[in-house]
């Protein structure tokens, strides 16, 4: 339908475009393009006259698509939104206005494939139609009863909504019921504070929208958000509800292995206990085995050789109970052996506290454990070694290991592979042993460099996972029944920017599976995780997207008539949110899906396309922009930015007034995990000198707003190298940067700097044909 | 005062305790986090055989007497550097110069550093006597605290610079210094070592 396009253009004149840019002769160049029925110039669009205006041809019929080259699409993005008309912006300000020369030749350059790009961008994409979602539940259902699940119970129900809490034994309160006093969590954070768990208990009971189910497991998960099909099993009775979304909130366990606590006597030597253990004996006024305590050592081991899993939970608890013997008998000798003290949050009042009371802390390391107990330490503070005698008990802080799986269960039968990280997109997908796929081209990317690479990444052996025991929620997705995990096995979430999403969609996660934490963090995190329940619940209502794209009511459409089954964008979706059918063939599950387009950049035959952004979309905005004649030695350079982080870093480049490369053009891609090679080798062929792509940091300590779309970028542009020689190019004309929001300074020196690279490779050969 | 208590094995907090209860400033070395800053700030650390942080966790050792037979004690000049520093508000010279006088009444004081001890008492001799310190008074004590032939020769030693001293007004010939009504002191003296005494 082609015929029916009318793209209306609105050139900005405001912010310094119009002194910049000789908006005549821009008129000139775009009015006259295909398919541009309109052409108009406006001193301040975003005024409300100049809305007006727009709004006005819109509502004629005189224009369907509008493209507004003025500022950046992050910005009046609720200004620039037209019923009936999808928009696209050309930016002229930041990256033109702001960042180049007035009235030069090249500025000028710049403006007008902007507007091309834009032009271009406005033919090929259309308003996206939501998909026809039904929420057939609004309950929430808690995995875990102990004082995150208790609370996140409670939290929901004061939402109002209905909540499932199922609980693995056979009662409520978890590790928290064991606790003796807690650490305080409000001003002045100093005094300890009575376990509240007996009343949050009975609130939990008392609630009427609360069920809570006692021994019971979830057996079997399917579904998306808002019709998550839920098999509970009591004790061997299947039961199956319907849920909107889930909460997990497992908690943690002691380590599996506690052979490094050893070294200390835990468990070898007598009277000496662990910090969980050690509870108990607060709770019965220092008495241990008929014996009061007076003088006691606690020890909160080193990081480095005993505790994979702990973190400063381990110090302050240490501190806690310090404080504690104290009250109890202040002429008790307490020690408190450290390596380093972490009083993380306001626990430093609470060290303080532990030191006016008389607790002696003592940066030493333990060099061994004898009966009596006695320790050999290494005193770092008075640089000897000395023998701590005499002691009544000696307490061990020990780690948490997060129940990101159930240790009661026996491993998972396939998927396993999942659980702590992604196929290696490199490998080939083999289905019944074959490789998958029949497309030539599949198979020579699947070849690769011909190294033998396992089908997974080296630090995830589906023989032997870093998590024993089975899935927690036994997830029905193709990408196996775990929710992913991070390092030392706790729940991948982003700790800084999206803590309670998992890398599920509709499930979330709080607690000590997430991260070490005490109790009254445990609480916070709750709550938070179920706003995010609740959240999802209610986009999904509307058919949007939840975290991050919030709101966008696009989704990936497939183009099965030519799909060939390679499963690559089932394997690679960094969120499980496609499925196969029976025959195969990819079946997306829109509510799990978080619109990045990972699979659009995975898929070999570009089937998989948005109606707002598509490889056919993005291959026109290549083509839009003019080559400059070979003779003018003018490089064209192809950026695609990532507009989560390196667009808004070039934006603040604009911002701050920096100059940006004039031989760069820019393309703000959702994700680079949707960025597909064809790009690449097309802008190359289209004459461009060389391909930057600009995105998040990846690996461990990743940024990306998607998890591991740039990683996936990454690995896929390892082997464009080959198609690079293929075309008789240099591998150095394509190059990937990882920048964060705050790069402004940097993002246009490594522009620079790649210009200045392209500059000594020479123009593209290809340029003019 | 409760007599000072020997710690009967390492770490042991009852010599730690006692210094809480009975030195001036004692109540707050519990505060100290070993952090550093006064021995980082101290002029005359190098001197020192141990340094203010040290010598404080050693009486959490119940190091005794390592603690009071350390030099830092009288290594201390007074500078007051450490106790403005403390990020944690301790009194370090305060607790520093009353370990010292622990340590003289103890008797581990002459057996270290016996030049900075014998000076404090040749100092507090003066003091006491007369309300002033005389110069002369202050250093002839001083020199004849190591023994009579030994202070003849401390003395000799110190002639010339006297005697120029004297030549440039810097030191007068006569009667010591002394102040109005001595026995009004000795008095304060004297009901200041009862209130001691007493505790």
């Amino acid at each position: 339908m082609s015929d029916d396009i009318k793209i209306g253009i609105y050139l900005c004149e405001g912010c310094g475009i119009a002194e910049a840019v000789n908006m005549d002769e821009l008129e000139q160049a775009v009015a006259n393009q295909y398919q541009v029925a309109k052409c108009q110039r406006h001193a301040a669009f975003c005024s409300d006259e100049g809305r007006a205006v727009i709004e006005k041809d819109v509502k004629d019929g005189e224009v369907n698509r509008v493209l507004v080259a003025a500022c950046s699409h992050r910005v009046m993005t609720d200004r620039f939104n037209f019923d009936g008309a999808a928009t696209v912006r050309a930016n002229l300000r930041e990256q033109v206005a702001w960042t180049q020369p007035p009235q030069d030749e090249d500025t000028q350059a710049f403006a007008k494939d902007n507007v091309l790009m834009g032009i271009a961008q406005a033919r090929t994409c259309d308003l996206p139609e939501p998909h026809e979602n039904v929420v057939k539940s609004e309950k929430i259902l808690v995995v875990g009863g102990g004082i995150s699940g208790l609370t996140a119970a409670l939290e929901a129900a004061r939402a109002g909504h209905e909540v499932t809490l199922v609980e693995k034994t056979d009662q409520l309160g978890g590790w928290t019921r064991k606790w003796s006093k807690l650490i305080p969590s409000r001003p002045p954070y100093r005094g300890l504070i009575d376990n509240p768990i007996e009343d949050i208990i009975k609130a939990v009971e008392e609630n009427d929208k609360i069920t809570v189910m006692l021994n019971t497991l979830v057996s079997k998960t399917s579904g998306e958000p808002g019709e998550f099909s839920v098999t509970l099993s009591q004790g061997g009775n299947e039961t199956e509800d319907v849920f909107g979304s889930i909460v997990v909130a497992t908690g943690w366990r002691m380590p599996d292995d506690m052979t490094p606590y050893e070294k200390y006597g835990l468990g070898k030597i007598g009277n000496v206990i662990s910090g969980v253990d050690f509870e108990e004996v607060l709770k019965n006024g220092l008495e241990h085995e008929g014996k009061k305590l007076n003088t006691i050592a606690i020890i909160i081991p080193c990081e480095s050789e005993a505790m994979p899993y702990t973190s400063g939970v381990a110090d302050r608890i240490a501190i806690k109970q310090a404080i504690q013997v104290m009250d109890a008998d202040p002429s008790a000798m307490v020690y408190v052996l450290h390596d380093n003290l972490r009083a993380h949050g306001q626990a430093e009042e609470l060290y303080r506290e532990a030191q006016e009371k008389g607790v002696v802390f003592m940066k030493a390391m333990v060099k061994s454990a004898s009966e009596g107990p006695e320790l050999v330490i290494d005193d770092l503070l008075l640089g000897r070694e000395a023998t701590l005698t005499g002691l009544d008990a000696v307490v061990v802080q020990t780690g948490m290991m997060p129940n990101s799986t159930n240790p009661d269960l026996p491993m998972a039968e396939k998927g396993n592979e999942f659980l702590c990280d992604d196929v290696n997109p490199r490998v080939p997908i083999t289905i019944n042993g074959q490789p998958a796929g029949d497309g030539d081209e599949v198979k020579a990317e699947a070849a690769g460099d011909g190294e033998e690479a396992s089908a997974v990444t080296p630090d995830c052996d589906p023989e032997n996972p870093p998590l024993p025991g089975g899935p927690i929620l036994n997830l029905q997705y193709r990408q196996g029944p775990h929710i992913p995990i991070l390092y030392n096995g706790f729940i991948d979430s982003h700790y800084i920017c999206f803590p309670y999403e998992t890398r599920r969609t509709g499930i979330y996660v709080c607690g000590a599976v997430r991260k070490p934490m005490t109790t009254a963090e445990a609480k916070e995190d709750a709550a938070g995780a179920v706003l995010k329940a609740k959240q999802a619940i209610n986009l999904v209502k509307e058919s949007r997207a939840t975290h991050p794209r919030v709101g966008d009511l696009s989704y990936p459409h497939f183009g099965l008539d030519i799909c060939t089954k390679c499963r690559r964008c089932t394997v690679e979706c960094p969120f499980g949110a496609i499925d196969e059918n029976e025959e195969g063939y990819p079946k997306l599950n829109p509510s799990r899906c978080r619109r990045c387009g990972t699979c659009m950049g995975a898929c070999p035959v570009r089937t998989i396309s948005f109606k707002n952004y598509s490889p056919n979309m993005v291959a026109e905005m290549i083509e839009a922009v003019e080559q400059p004649d070979p003779f003018d030695e003018k490089p064209r350079i192809m950026v695609f930015a990532c507009e989560n982080d390196a667009y808004p870093a070039l934006d603040m480049a604009g911002i701050n007034r920096r100059e940006i490369n004039k031989y760069m053009r820019f393309i703000p891609v959702r994700c680079l995990g949707s960025v597909t090679l064809m790009w690449v080798s097309h802008a190359l062929e289209k004459g461009y000198d060389g391909v930057m792509l600009m995105g998040c940091k990846s690996g461990d300590d990743y940024q990306c707003h998607f998890v591991k779309g740039s990683a996936i970028a990454k690995e896929r542009i390892g082997k464009v190298e080959e198609t690079l020689r293929n075309l008789m190019l240099e591998p150095e004309r394509v190059s990937f940067e990882e920048v964060s929001i705050a790069d402004s300074k940097r993002v246009v020196e490594l522009l620079d700097q790649f210009g200045e690279q392209i500059k000594g490779i020479g123009l593209n050969p290809f340029k003019g044909f | 005062m409760t007599a000072v208590p020997t710690p009967s094995r390492t770490y042991d907090l009852s010599f730690a305790r006692w210094v809480r209860e009975n030195v001036e400033g004692g109540d707050k070395l519990n505060m100290c986090m070993q952090c550093g800053m006064c021995s980082g700030s101290c002029p005359n650390g190098q001197e020192m055989d141990n340094g203010p942080r040290k010598l404080f966790m050693m009486v959490r050792a119940g190091l005794k007497d390592e603690v009071l037979s350390s030099s830092t004690l009288w290594e201390c000049t007074s500078c007051y550097r450490c106790y403005v520093r403390c990020p944690r508000g301790i009194p370090v010279t305060t607790i520093v110069q009353h370990l010292a006088a622990l340590a003289a009444k103890e008797g581990y004081a002459p057996k270290n550093k016996v030049e900075n001890y014998f000076f404090s008492k040749a100092f507090w001799w003066s003091a006491e006597s007369f309300g002033k310190t005389d110069e002369r008074l202050v250093t002839m004590k001083y020199f004849f605290s190591f023994g009579f032939g030994e202070g003849i020769r401390k003395a000799l030693d110190n002639l010339k610079i006297a005697l120029g001293m004297i030549k440039a007004g810097r030191m007068h010939i006569g009667l010591p210094h002394t102040i109005k009504n001595k026995s009004q002191l000795k008095a304060m003296i004297a009901k200041a070592k009862e209130l001691e005494q007493k505790g």
